[in-house]
């Protein structure tokens, strides 16, 4: 049984990729507008819908898709943000945190009218090829997951560690008034950043389309994930969000196969609470003291 | 006071105690009959309405005939999106509103055991889809399976299995739920009962992206054949990831998945041949032989948004038409003034008989409303050819 230990552990990485590129999407518009985005799985689905239709509609060359699914996910993002969380940003939490929940649903209510009686199966534009590391089988999808992913991370690392864009949403995530009293356009920000974690979501969907058939609802099980590896990482930090990722996979594959395949779903439900009894600042968020 | 509280009291209780007083004849006027077709029309189980549409279009095509004793079907759709609460509302809506008199599609077992006590109280008969054996045995009034229940196709898929010679490890790859036990407790029975033994037993759940912990654990078993008792989405990812993992057992997948899309999901069907199984519900090949008239039946009465929106009409309408074969033969029986009553002696006066679409023949009886239980398998053989088995290596001969 242990023999089949770092198979588990690698396949727990690639799948754990895909967890952290979709925890980090979430996390990017927590730290921009301090709304979880309950609607993301579905933003996630939608992405690999909207590859569907340009690759497999339209016909066109796979990456020209993937730019096209990525680009109408980014403005349906911005188009969420604008016309409605916008609208009640200054109401409640649980308004905003209800209505990214009911705008995931009217989504996925949409993909459901047109595909919702079949499951679509997408076809890589690569070989699958399985390659033998010693006893362990590592496939193309693995490579181009966790590359892509791995590509994407350093990048929004860089934009959001390394450039003034970093900077403005750190400043945002402190203080949304005080952002504004330094010139920055709190809502077109907010907007761009909805945008860019729908995108990000979108090609975490175009990159599950290639292992998965698509449905629906395929975005359920991701927002689940997603939250839980957002959790386990700490809210608000990037590099949380990645470790989350990375750790929630390896532990539902470790525990699904030594323990129970119970867990492989139960694991995405058991580490928020977990973490939230535990350590509620999560494995790299900062524990905060407020004075009332 | 107090005996006018009793009175009342008595009176409530002995009016809710009494059956429904159902009208034999709802849902019957003089040039038409009333069907209630309860679907998962929205939701994720929605790629199962197939089996609706299947139904639909023979009786479609019965109204094109002429209908039955100078009466047209008339159907009220109803959507149950596979949850139990608005199936039970749905159905009720067909029944006490929309006045139907016969329930029929409902390829979901959970909204068909939910429905079943208010269906049998009211005297509403039911033919549908559903796998759960539960539902038609034993035998309960107006209630019917005109195709194969779960337990059948279990049997089927674990006799299957065990044909192949020195099978005798089974592992089980199951969804959690009512479903996926109404297919794999009987297929796990069968095996021991023959002599084999279930090595391994692992869930998989709905909407599940990965199969990996459930493909090695098979491997780690040694199970000689996987039991796969998986909606499509969720059996493409096992089979995915068994072959990623080279676990090269031969897996018999429950009719939660339809063949032809499965193999779909596969660039190349390599892997495939010889490995990946099905039962087969039907006496030929999709769409050819004795099935042509039922697809062009298909393609002739479903419009444009209940056939499939590219290819052809797959497995899941073809297993659908039995239900509307049967019932419609059942009003021809039942003369020109059908009450419910007389509906269910026709359907249970129905002895071998030939819907011209199932692999085997219908036969019912007072004590028996399963109509259907021998079934063969498909898969692809050493060349890749889609074959129907009667049992390991024993094509069906005359299989065209």
């Amino acid at each position: 049984m242990w023999s089949l230990l770092p198979q588990l552990v690698v396949s727990g990485i690639s799948t754990g990729m895909l967890y952290a590129l979709i925890a980090l999407s979430m996390t990017i518009l927590y730290r921009a507008t301090t709304v979880v985005n309950f609607g993301h799985g579905d933003m996630v689905a939608a992405g690999a819908y909207a590859l569907f239709v340009f690759g497999v509609g339209f016909g066109l060359p796979f990456v020209v898709a993937l730019a096209l699914a990525v680009a109408v996910l980014f403005l349906a993002g911005v188009a969420v943000q604008r016309w409605l969380m916008q609208p009640i940003m200054a109401g409640p939490h649980l308004s905003l945190a209800i209505m990214a929940l009911a705008a995931g649903y009217a989504l996925r209510g949409a993909l459901r009218l047109e595909w919702g009686n079949e499951t679509i199966n997408l076809t890589r534009p690569y070989p699958q090829d399985a390659y033998m590391l010693g006893n362990v089988v590592i496939t193309t999808d693995d490579l181009v997951i966790s590359g892509f992913v791995l590509l994407l991370l350093a990048a929004l690392f860089i934009l959001l560690q390394v450039t003034p864009l970093g900077k403005v949403i750190q400043a945002t995530f402190q203080s949304q008034r005080g952002a504004a009293l330094v010139g920055i356009n709190v809502p077109a920000f907010q907007a761009a950043m909805w945008g860019l974690g729908a995108a990000l979501g979108a090609v975490g969907g175009v990159l599950l389309s290639m292992i998965t058939p698509l449905t629906p609802d395929l975005g359920q099980w991701t927002l689940i994930q997603g939250f839980a590896a957002m959790t386990l990482g700490g809210f608000g930090s990037l590099g949380g969000a990645v470790v989350g990722g990375i750790v929630l996979g390896i532990t539902e594959k470790l525990l699904g196969f030594y323990v129970n395949t119970v867990f492989v779903e139960v694991t995405g439900y058991l580490v928020p609470i977990v973490v939230l009894l535990l350590r509620p600042q999560g494995l790299f968020g900062r524990r905060m003291i407020v004075r009332v | 006071m107090r005996i006018w509280q009793s009175m009342v009291g008595f009176i409530a209780a002995a009016v809710l105690a009494l059956p429904a007083w159902a009208d034999s004849t709802q849902g019957i006027s003089a040039t038409t009959i009333t069907i209630g077709n309860l679907g998962p029309f929205s939701g994720p189980a929605s790629v199962f309405t197939p089996l609706n549409y299947g139904a639909e279009a023979y009786l479609r095509y019965i109204n094109a005939q002429g209908g039955v004793n100078g009466r047209k079907f008339v159907t009220v759709f109803a959507d149950s999106s596979c949850n139990e609460a608005k199936g039970i509302a749905a159905a009720k809506k067909l029944v006490d509103e929309d006045k139907v008199f016969m329930i029929m599609g409902n390829p979901c077992s959970g909204v068909a055991m939910a429905i079943k006590p208010m269906l049998v109280q009211e005297g509403v008969p039911w033919m549908g889809a559903s796998a759960n054996p539960k539902i038609s045995s034993p035998a309960s009034p107006g209630i019917f399976h005109t195709v194969y229940p779960g337990s059948e196709a279990g049997r089927a898929m674990a006799s299957f299995a065990i044909s192949k010679p020195g099978t005798t490890k089974v592992a089980l790859v199951m969804h959690s739920d009512d479903w996926a036990h109404g297919y794999c407790d009987p297929a796990a029975d069968y095996v021991k009962s023959h002599g084999g033994q279930i090595v391994a037993t692992t869930t998989l759940e709905h909407g599940a992206t990965d199969a990996t912990a459930q493909a090695l654990q098979v491997k780690a078993s040694g199970a000689q054949a996987v039991m796969g008792c998986l909606y499509q989405p969720e059996l493409v990812v096992l089979l995915r990831d068994m072959q990623k993992y080279q676990v090269n057992t031969i897996v018999l997948a429950a009719l939660g998945a339809d063949f032809d899309q499965v193999l779909a999901a596969f660039p190349s069907h390599d892997w495939l041949k010889e490995r990946f199984f099905q039962p087969y519900q039907f006496k030929a090949r999709l769409g050819i032989g004795p099935l042509k008239k039922f697809h062009d039946i298909f393609v002739k009465y479903l419009d444009k948004n209940e056939l499939p929106k590219s290819g052809e009409p797959t497995n899941f309408y073809y297993y659908g038409v039995p239900v509307g074969i049967v019932a419609v033969e059942a009003f021809r029986r039942a003369g020109p003034e059908p009450t419910r009553e007389s509906w269910e002696k026709a359907v249970e006066s129905l002895k071998d008989f030939d819907t011209g679409v199932l692999a085997d023949t219908e036969t019912f009886a007072p004590d028996n409303h399963v109509g259907v239980h021998r079934m063969y398998a498909v898969g692809l053989d050493a060349q890749g050819n889609e074959t129907v088995y009667k049992s390991w290596g024993d094509p069906l001969p005359n299989a065209p």
